[in-house]
C-alpha cells in the first residue's frame, strides 16, 4: 500500500464516522507556498541586535538596504537612486529612489534612513568607524539626505551594502528609534517580503508573506543588488534540529528547499532524482583555533608557532566536510580564498602540517606542561568536530589538554574572561568565519591583533594594526593589496590565531524549484516552484 | 507514588508492601540445591546475570579485545562500512567503532552502576530519616514530591547544563533525578515496618533507634532496595544515552554507548552501522540488567514469585 | 470527603512552591551567560554588561525571584531573553502538538497496553505470556530515539505511508492531524506501553485469586466477563496510578520524541531553552510541566474513590 492509498483508507474510514477531513489545497496555492529548511532556529527577529547569520538570512527578506553587495562583492546600490560626493571626500549625498513603501503602507523617507544607521551604527565595526568620523547625519527633504564627515571614508558603499552582520537595514523611525542593545518589537520593513508575526513559532517556523507594495529596482538580481522579484506568494521556514529528519523530510517532498544539508548525506540526496543538490556559498567558512594570548602556554609565541606548525588542516577539514576535496582547502592565509584581498604570503607555517618540528618548537619554546583548557561547544557541529580533532593533535604534539566539553552559551560566556585559565578562564576554543565577513581587515575583527581591543584571545601585534591605516588609505588595488600581504605575513609569524581551513556546504532543492543561486544568503528572489 | 523515567521499577511502590518480606508463608517446595539449581528455579537471573557479568567482562578486558585506541583519529579513512579490518566500521572522524563500542561499556556500565549504588545510598539515608524523624518527614517528602513532579529528564538535562560535560556530571545528574523514588520506598518501607509487633516491642523495650535500624529495618531494605537498584542501573544507561542525544551527556573525547550513538545519528540512513551495534550492545545490557531485576525480585519477594 | 478533596488541592502548594524556588535557584547559580549569548561574537565586556543590566541579570538574587514570584501570581511568566516573546504566548503556540501527541500516545498505548497485561495474565506461564513480558522488557531497553529512526525508515521512507515529521494542527482536519502523530506515539508510547501492560499482569494476576473472582467462576460466569468485568473492574486502581506516574515519563520522553520527528511541542521547546540559557522560558515550562504533573496526580487520587469505593477518607 502507497501513501495514497493509505491516506484514502484512512479517510474513508474517518468520512464514515462522520469526521471532519482536510481541506484540499488547490495545486496552485501550494505551487506559491515554498518551504524551506534553514540552518538554525530563527530564536530572534531584530538584525540589529542579533548578529546570527540565521537571523540576517531571514531580514533580508523583510528589510531592504541603501546599498547591496553584488556576487563580484562590489556594492551597488538598492533603494538609493543615486549619490554625490563633495570634492573633498568629506560629505555624500544621498537620495532614496521613489516608490519605496513599508509594510505598513508608510513611504520610506529621510527620516527613518537616518534612524536606522543611528541605531546600526554602534553595533557594527564598519559603523563604529563611521561613528567616529561622524560630524552631521541630516535630512534635506524627505528623499534626501545628507552626510558630513570629519575625514574621507572611501569604503562608504560597502559599509552600507556588505552583507557581514549586522547590515545597515532600513526600518521606520519609531521602530529605529529603540537602543541598539534592546530588541525591537515590530517587523516592518520595506523588503519583498513581510513578516507573518502571528505565525512566527521560534524554534519551529517562521513565514513570509509576498509584500505586494515592493517596486524591485530594473537591474537583473545579483545578490543583494538588482530586482528583488517576488514569485513566490509565501514562504515558509521550518526549523529541523535534526540533520537526518530533514534529510528524510526533503526526499519525501515535505519540504522544497534544505539550506545546509550534511555532507555524508548528499549521496542519498543525489540518488533521488527529484532533488539538486550543489554548493551554497561559494564564499564558504574559515575555521578558527583560537588560543589565549594572555595566559601560558599559548602567552609565548614559539608555543602558539608550535601549534601552528603541527595543526593540519586537512585533518580539520575531513572531520568535518568528509572526502570530498572539491569542498575544502588548505589555507595559507587568513583572508577568503577567491577574494581581492587573498595572499599567501609568509604563510608557508599554516600549511606546514609537520608534527616533528611542531614538538621540535615546543621543546625549544620551553612548554613547561602548563594545562591547555579546550573550551569546546558540543552543540555546534562545526566547533564539535573541530574539538575532537584539535585534543587529537594536542595529544600527540605532547601538551597536557583539559577538555572542557560545554555548550556554545557557556563558551559565548567563558571566552569573554581574562583570568588565568585555572581560574575561571580559558586557554583555546574553536569558532569560524563566514568568508563573506573575512575580505578586509575592517569587517573580519578575528584578524585584528590591538590587544585588548582586538577580539576573544587579545593578540597583541602592532605590526598587524599598522596595515589597517594603510589599508583604508589606499587608493588602488594593488596598494590595498600590499597593505593586506604585510598584514597576513605578521598575522602568521606571531600567530593571531590558527585558521583550520577553508571549507564550503552544500544546499539542496526539490527539481520542481528553479532559480536558486549560489551566494552567502539563500536568496529568495527570483526562485520559484513548479 | 514514583515518578521515574524509564523503568518497570515503577511499580515498586505499591510493591514495596508486598515486597515487605513474610517468609512464613513460603510455600514448602522441594528444591534442587546450589548454583545451577538456583539458575534452573531463576532464568531471568541466570540469563541476565550472565550477559551482565560478559558485558562487565567485555569492559575490564576492552585493550586485549583485539581493540585500538578508541580516540585515535583517522580523517583520512572516515566512515568505511564494516569489514574485517573495521569489524564494526569507523565514524565520521576515522575511529574504529569496535574499539568505541567495546570502550564505551565501560562509561556506560561505570554510569549504570554507579547511580544505582548513589542513589541507594542517598534514597536509604533519606528515606531513613524521612521514616523516622517525623518532623523532618513532611519537609523531606515535599522536597521529593516537588523533585518527581519535575519530569527526570529534564531535570537532568538542566544539571548538566549547569556543569561541564564528564563521567562524574553525568551520574551526578542522573542520580538526583533518580533520588526521589528510592528514598520513597525506603520509607514506605521505614513506615509498614515500624506498624510491626516485634518493632513496637523493641521499641517499647527501649531499644535505641540506631539499634532498630541495624537490627530491625536495615535488613529487609535490602531486598527491595536490591530490585530497586537494578531497575535504577537500567534506566540510568537509558537516559545517559538520551542525555548524549540532546547534547548534555559524557564528553565525546571518552567513548560511551550514548554518545557514539548521538555522533552517528545524523548519518543513520547513509550509515546506520554506527547507531547500530551501540545501540545492540546498549539494549541488550539494559534487557539483561531488567531481567536481573525481575529475577531478583521474584527471588526476593516469594509473595510475587509464586505468580511470576 | 469535601475536606479531603481541600486538603488535598492545599498539599500541592508546598510541591509548586518548591518546583518554583528550586527552578530558580538552579538557574541562579548556572554558568553561561545569556547576555554573552545575545551580545554575539562582536560585542565588547562592555555591551555585554549592558544587556545584563537591561535584562535585570545584575540584580541581587532574592530580589529576582521575588519579582519572579511576584509575576506569576498575576499569570506573567515574563518574556523570552531571546524572542522577546512573552513565555506565556511562546507555551500557547506549542501546547497544541505536545497535548496531542501525549492525548494520543496516551490513547494508544492504553489500549494496547490492557489487553495486552489482561491476555497475559489470563495465559500465565504460556508462550503468550512470555511473548507479552518480553516485549514489555525490550520497551524498556530500546532508547525511544533509536525505535523513532526506525519507524520513520521503514514506515516513511521505505513505505512511504505517513510522513517523516512535523506537525499538522488539528484544525486542518483530523487525517492530516493524526497521520503526523501515529509515528511519533508509537515510538514514545513503546516504553508505556511496556509499563502498563506489566502493571495491568501482575495486578490482574493478584485480583484473579480472589475469593469472589472464584465465586464469578463458580457461578459460572463466562471468560471474558470474569477478566474485564470483575477482575480489570479491581485492578483499576493500580493501572490508573500507573499512567498518572506515566505522565512525567511521557513528558520526560516528548522531549526526544519531538525532536527525531522535528514536532513543534514544548519538549524542543525546553530543550532549546535549556540550552541557550533562556531563563524565563526555562523557568516557565518547567513550572508548567509539575503543575501538570501534580494535577493529574491530584484528579488520579480523586478518582480513586470513583474506581474503588473501599477508599474513604
Amino acid at each position: 500500500m502507497d501513501r495514497r492509498t493509505f491516506l484514502k483508507a484512512g479517510a474513508v474510514a474517518i468520512g464514515a464516522s462522520g469526521g471532519i477531513s482536510a481541506p484540499a489545497l488547490s495545486q496552485g496555492a501550494a505551487a506559491r507556498t515554498l518551504r524551506f529548511v534553514p540552518q538554525a532556529n530563527l530564536a530572534n527577529f531584530d538584525p540589529i541586535w542579533g548578529t546570527q547569520y540565521v537571523v540576517r538570512n531571514a531580514a533580508v527578506l523583510v528589510w531592504d538596504t541603501l546599498y547591496g553587495f553584488d556576487d563580484k562583492l562590489e556594492p551597488q546600490r538598492q533603494m538609493v537612486e543615486g549619490e554625490e560626493v563633495s570634492q573633498d571626500g568629506k560629505t555624500w549625498t544621498f537620495k532614496l529612489r521613489e516608490g519605496l513603501r513599508f509594510h505598513d503602507g508608510e513611504p520610506v523617507r529621510s527620516v527613518d534612513v537616518i534612524a536606522s544607521l543611528t541605531r546600526w551604527m554602534p553595533r557594527d565595526p564598519m559603523g563604529q568607524l563611521l561613528r567616529a568620523l561622524n560630524e552631521e547625519l541630516v535630512a534635506v527633504d524627505d528623499r534626501t539626505f545628507r552626510w558630513r564627515l570629519k575625514a574621507p571614508f572611501t569604503k562608504m558603499k560597502m559599509a552600507l551594502g556588505k552583507n557581514a552582520t549586522p547590515m545597515a537595514f532600513i526600518m521606520p523611525e519609531r521602530i529605529a528609534k529603540t537602543d541598539s542593545f534592546t530588541q525591537i518589537n515590530e517587523y516592518v520593513g520595506s523588503g519583498p517580503y513581510r513578516f507573518v508575526r502571528n505565525e512566527w513559532v521560534p524554534g519551529a517556523r517562521a513565514v513570509f508573506q509576498k509584500f505586494d507594495g515592493y517596486v524591485p529596482r530594473n537591474e537583473p538580481a545579483s545578490w543583494l543588488a538588482g530586482g528583488k522579484r517576488a514569485l513566490i506568494d509565501r514562504v515558509e521556514w521550518v526549523v529541523m534540529p535534526d540533520p537526518a529528519t530533514a534529510s528524510a523530510a526533503l526526499q519525501n517532498g515535505e519540504v522544497d528547499w534544505w539550506e545546509n544539508p550534511i555532507t555524508d548525506l548528499v549521496p542519498v540526496l543525489r540518488r533521488n532524482r527529484n532533488i539538486m543538490v550543489d554548493i551554497a556559498d561559494p564564499l564558504g567558512n574559515i575555521g578558527s583555533f583560537r588560543m589565549n594570548h594572555l595566559h601560558p602556554p599559548f602567552n609565548n609565541v614559539k608555543v602558539r608557532q608550535a601549534v601552528m606548525t603541527a595543526l593540519r588542516q586537512e585533518d580539520y577539514m575531513r572531520a568535518l566536510v568528509g572526502d570530498d576535496p572539491a569542498l575544502w582547502k588548505t589555507l595559507g592565509g587568513f583572508f577568503t580564498p577567491n577574494t581581492p584581498l587573498y595572499t599567501e604570503e609568509g604563510g608557508e607555517m599554516m600549511k606546514a602540517a609537520n608534527l616533528e618540528r611542531g614538538k621540535q618548537l615546543l621543546r625549544e619554546a620551553g612548554y613547561n606542561n602548563e594545562p591547555v583548557i579546550c573550551i569546546v561547544a558540543q552543540d555546534q557541529p562545526i566547533t564539535k568536530a573541530f574539538g575532537d580533532v584539535t585534543a587529537d593533535l594536542l595529544k600527540r604534539l605532547g601538551m597536557n589538554v583539559d577538555f572542557v566539553a560545554t555548550d556554545w552559551g557557556t563558551v559565548g560566556q567563558r571566552r569573554a574572561m581574562k583570568n588565568p585559565p585555572n581560574q575561571g578562564g580559558w586557554s583555546m576554543f574553536h569558532t569560524w568565519h563566514a568568508g563573506a565577513d573575512a575580505i578586509n581587515p575592517v569587517i573580519y575583527n578575528a584578524v585584528r591583533a590591538n590587544g585588548d581591543g582586538a577580539w576573544f584571545g587579545w593578540p597583541n601585534v602592532p605590526a598587524v594594526e599598522a596595515e589597517v591605516p594603510n589599508w583604508l588609505a589606499a587608493t588602488s588595488i594593488e596598494q590595498e593589496r600590499a597593505a593586506i600581504g604585510r598584514l597576513n605575513r605578521a598575522a602568521v609569524e606571531n600567530v593571531v590565531y590558527c585558521p583550520t581551513g577553508f571549507f564550503v556546504g552544500y544546499q539542496a532543492w526539490r527539481r520542481n524549484v528553479s532559480g536558486i543561486v549560489k551566494g552567502p544568503i539563500p536568496f529568495v528572489w527570483g526562485v520559484s516552484k513548479s | 507514588m514514583s515518578a521515574s523515567v524509564l523503568s518497570p521499577g515503577d511499580v515498586a511502590p505499591e510493591a514495596v508492601k508486598a515486597a515487605a518480606p513474610t517468609p512464613d508463608i513460603m510455600p514448602p517446595v522441594k528444591v534442587r540445591k546450589g548454583l545451577w539449581g538456583f539458575m534452573y528455579r531463576n532464568p531471568s537471573i541466570a540469563i541476565g546475570g550472565t550477559i551482565v557479568l560478559l558485558m562487565i567482562l567485555m569492559a575490564v578486558f576492552a585493550p586485549l579485545l583485539w581493540t585500538v585506541d578508541p580516540t585515535a583519529l583517522a580523517p583520512a579513512r572516515r566512515t568505511r562500512e564494516p569489514s574485517a579490518m573495521y569489524w564494526f566500521g569507523t565514524d565520521m572522524l576515522g575511529r574504529d567503532v569496535y574499539s568505541r563500542v567495546v570502550y564505551g561499556a565501560r562509561v556506560s556500565l561505570i554510569v549504570g552502576f554507579a547511580v544505582a549504588f548513589f542513589a541507594s545510598v542517598a534514597g536509604l539515608a533519606i528515606g531513613l530519616i524521612s521514616g523516622f524523624v517525623r518532623w523532618a518527614d513532611g519537609i523531606i517528602m515535599r522536597v521529593m514530591d516537588g523533585l518527581m513532579s519535575i519530569p527526570s529528564i529534564l531535570l537532568a538535562i538542566a544539571l548538566m547544563a549547569l556543569t561541564r560535560g564528564s563521567v562524574g556530571n553525568v551520574i551526578l545528574a542522573i542520580t538526583v533525578a533518580e533520588i526521589p523514588r528510592v528514598s520513597r520506598l525506603v520509607r514506605g518501607v521505614v513506615l509498614s515496618l515500624r506498624e510491626q509487633p516485634y518493632v513496637d516491642a523493641a521499641v517499647s523495650c527501649g531499644t535505641r533507634t540506631p539499634v532498630i535500624i541495624w537490627r530491625h529495618i536495615l535488613p529487609n531494605t535490602i531486598a527491595p532496595m536490591t530490585v530497586q537498584a537494578t531497575y535504577v542501573c537500567a534506566s540510568a544507561m537509558i537516559v545517559e544515552s538520551i542525555l548524549s542525544f540532546i547534547g548534555a551527556g559524557t564528553p565525546p573525547i571518552i567513548p560511551s554507548w550514548g554518545n557514539i550513538m548521538a555522533e552517528g545519528r545524523a548519518l543513520w540512513q547513509v550509515k546506520p552501522y554506527i547507531v547500530f551495534f551501540p545501540a545492540v550492545f546498549l539494549s541488550i545490557t539494559v534487557l539483561a540488567v531488567n531481567l536481573l531485576g525481575d529475577g531478583l525480585r521474584d527471588a526476593l519477594d516469594p509473595r510475587m514469585a509464586k505468580r511470576l | 470527603m469535601f475536606a479531603y478533596v481541600v486538603r488535598r488541592v492545599l498539599a500541592t502548594i508546598p510541591v509548586m512552591a518548591i518546583v518554583a524556588l528550586f527552578v530558580f535557584s538552579l538557574l541562579y547559580i548556572a554558568p553561561g551567560d545569556p547576555a554573552a549569548v545575545i551580545a554575539g561574537d562582536q560585542a565588547t565586556p562592555e555591551d555585554v554588561e549592558r544587556i545584563r543590566q537591561s535584562l535585570g541579570l545584575d540584580r541581587p538574587y532574592l530580589v529576582r525571584f521575588g519579582s519572579w514570584v511576584f509575576d506569576i501570581m498575576r499569570g506573567d511568566l515574563g518574556v523570552s531573553i531571546f524572542t522577546n516573546l512573552p513565555v506565556v504566548t511562546m507555551i500557547k503556540q506549542r501546547i497544541e502538538p505536545t497535548l496531542s501527541l501525549m492525548i494520543v500516545t496516551l490513547c494508544l498505548a492504553v489500549s494496547i497496553a490492557v489487553p495486552m497485561g489482561v491476555v497475559a495474565a489470563w495465559k500465565v506461564g504460556t508462550w503468550i505470556d512470555r511473548a507479552v513480558m518480553g516485549f514489555a522488557v525490550l520497551g524498556f531497553s530500546v532508547p525511544v530515539f533509536v525505535v523513532g529512526y526506525l519507524l520513520a525508515y521503514i514506515f516513511a521512507l521505505e513505505l512511504d505511508w505517513l510522513p517523516v515529521q512535523g506537525y499538522t494542527s488539528f484544525s486542518q482536519g483530523f487525517v492530516p492531524w493524526i497521520e503526523n502523530l501515529i509515528l511519533p506515539a508509537v515510538a514514545l508510547g513503546s516504553v508505556y506501553i511496556a509499563l502498563i501492560a506489566r502493571i495491568t499482569r501482575a495486578t490482574m494476576l493478584e485480583v484473579l485469586q480472589q475469593d469472589y473472582i472464584r465465586t464469578a467462576r463458580a457461578k459460572g460466569a463466562g471468560q471474558t466477563s470474569i477478566l474485564f468485568l470483575h477482575a480489570l473492574k479491581n485492578a483499576a486502581v493500580p493501572i490508573v496510578t500507573v499512567i498518572g506516574i506515566g505522565i512525567a515519563l511521557l513528558i520526560g520522553g516528548a522531549v526526544v520524541t519531538e525532536s527525531v520527528f522535528a514536532i513543534p511541542g514544548l519538549g524542543r521547546l525546553t530543550v532549546d531553552a535549556i540550552l541557550r540559557r533562556d531563563y524565563p522560558v526555562i523557568q516557565g515550562v518547567v513550572l508548567l510541566f509539575s503543575f501538570v504533573y501534580v494535577l493529574v496526580n491530584l484528579a488520579i487520587d480523586l478518582l480513586y474513590t470513583l474506581f474503588d469505593p473501599r477508599i474513604r477518607y
